[in-house]
């Protein structure tokens, strides 16, 4: 079974670097948030995944609820900042 | 309504701290009245909110997410990628706060279709092409969140 | 327990793999998010329930489905806030179609 979660592991950081490629290379500044928003939301199930794997579940739990609530509050205050400003023009 | 959050709140933080000795116990008690003290009062909504029919619901938007995630993922798999993105203006009966919360996120949340503005009355939607646009215009998704929330006299 | 947990897991792994396709493929902002909510909506929330289920009726089982309601609430908040700066700021929807 373990075996099996690491598989799980090693597919969720490869899936990480494709987000990545769209933060780096993304035409827009939205293309780059929405990469962001996607290697978070991968970041959240990587912690828990750990934890199963550690067998210390209710302590990587914390650690993704707390991640979960700041990337909300760091996504929604990008996407104001950028309603308010505009995006930057190139 | 206070009340009922800070017991809300209760359980929250019972279930995160995992631990049931007094000095922790109480220290949740007197935060999550404390919150709830601390909170502004809110206007009152008119609409009661029924919770049974939100379990209802769940399970409903769940089945219906999956079916559309299935034929979004066909079209992204497509190698001739047959998309046609199209915004559409979608007008609602809905007007209350808490309805047009529960169908804007209902909207996104469903692969396919993306809440882009919200108004009351009007929602203008982004959608991936034809098929997924079909069910928002049909109207089920009113319907069934205009059950959900049933015009009483207030609460 | 343990097979419906890898089945579940290996099904949302199926469509986070799709939508990391998608966001390689599709041509512009709006259409990318959609393959965002795929993620978002079904990959990471079939992942989640298949590592609760295979913790089976236990306190981590509710601890992971608070994480799992999080996702499911959240997630959407903050791809209609992003659509909608960019709709704002003036990026054109491809094709242009509206009816």
């Amino acid at each position: 079974m373990n075996t099996f979660f690491l598989f799980v592991l090693v597919t969720l950081v490869s899936l990480m670097v494709v987000y990545l490629y769209r933060v780096i290379r993304g035409p827009s500044v939205f293309d780059r948030v929405l990469g962001l928003n996607g290697i978070s939301t991968k970041a959240i199930v990587l912690l828990v995944v750990i934890g199963t794997v550690f067998e210390r579940v209710e302590m990587f739990v914390d650690i993704s609820t707390g991640y979960a609530l700041l990337n909300l509050v760091g996504a929604l205050a990008i996407a104001k900042f950028l309603e308010e400003r505009g995006a930057p023009q190139k | 309504m206070r009340i009922m959050g800070a017991i809300l709140l209760f359980a929250f933080w019972l279930l995160l701290s995992d631990s049931f000795d007094p000095a922790r116990v109480g220290a949740g008690a007197f935060f999550a009245g404390l919150v709830m003290w601390l909170q502004p009062a809110r206007k009152t909504s008119t609409h009661k909110f029924s919770w049974l029919a939100a379990l209802g619901y769940l399970p409903w938007l769940t089945g219906r997410i999956l079916k559309s995630g299935l034929h979004v993922s066909r079209l992204i798999l497509d190698p001739k990628l047959p998309i046609s993105p199209r915004l559409i203006h979608h007008h609602t009966e809905l007007d209350g706060d808490g309805e047009l919360v529960v169908l804007g996120n209902s909207i996104t949340l469903t692969p396919g279709t993306i809440t882009v503005e919200v108004a009351p009355g009007e929602l203008v939607v982004h959608a991936i092409d034809e098929a997924s646009s079909v069910d928002l215009r049909e109207g089920v998704l009113d319907a069934k969140i205009g059950r959900m929330f049933s015009r009483g006299a207030g609460t | 327990m343990t097979v419906l947990a890898i089945g579940l897991i290996v099904f949302g792994l199926f469509f986070l793999i799709v939508g990391s396709i998608g966001m390689l493929r599709l041509p512009n902002v709006f259409v990318r998010a959609h393959a965002l909510s795929l993620t978002d909506s079904l990959g990471a929330v079939l992942v989640l329930a298949g590592l609760a289920v295979y913790q089976g009726l236990s306190m981590n089982f509710l601890k992971i489905m608070v994480v799992l309601i999080l996702v499911y609430l959240l997630n959407p908040v903050i791809s209609h806030a992003t659509i909608r700066a960019a709709h704002r700021s003036g990026l054109r929807t491809s094709e242009g179609k509206t009816e």
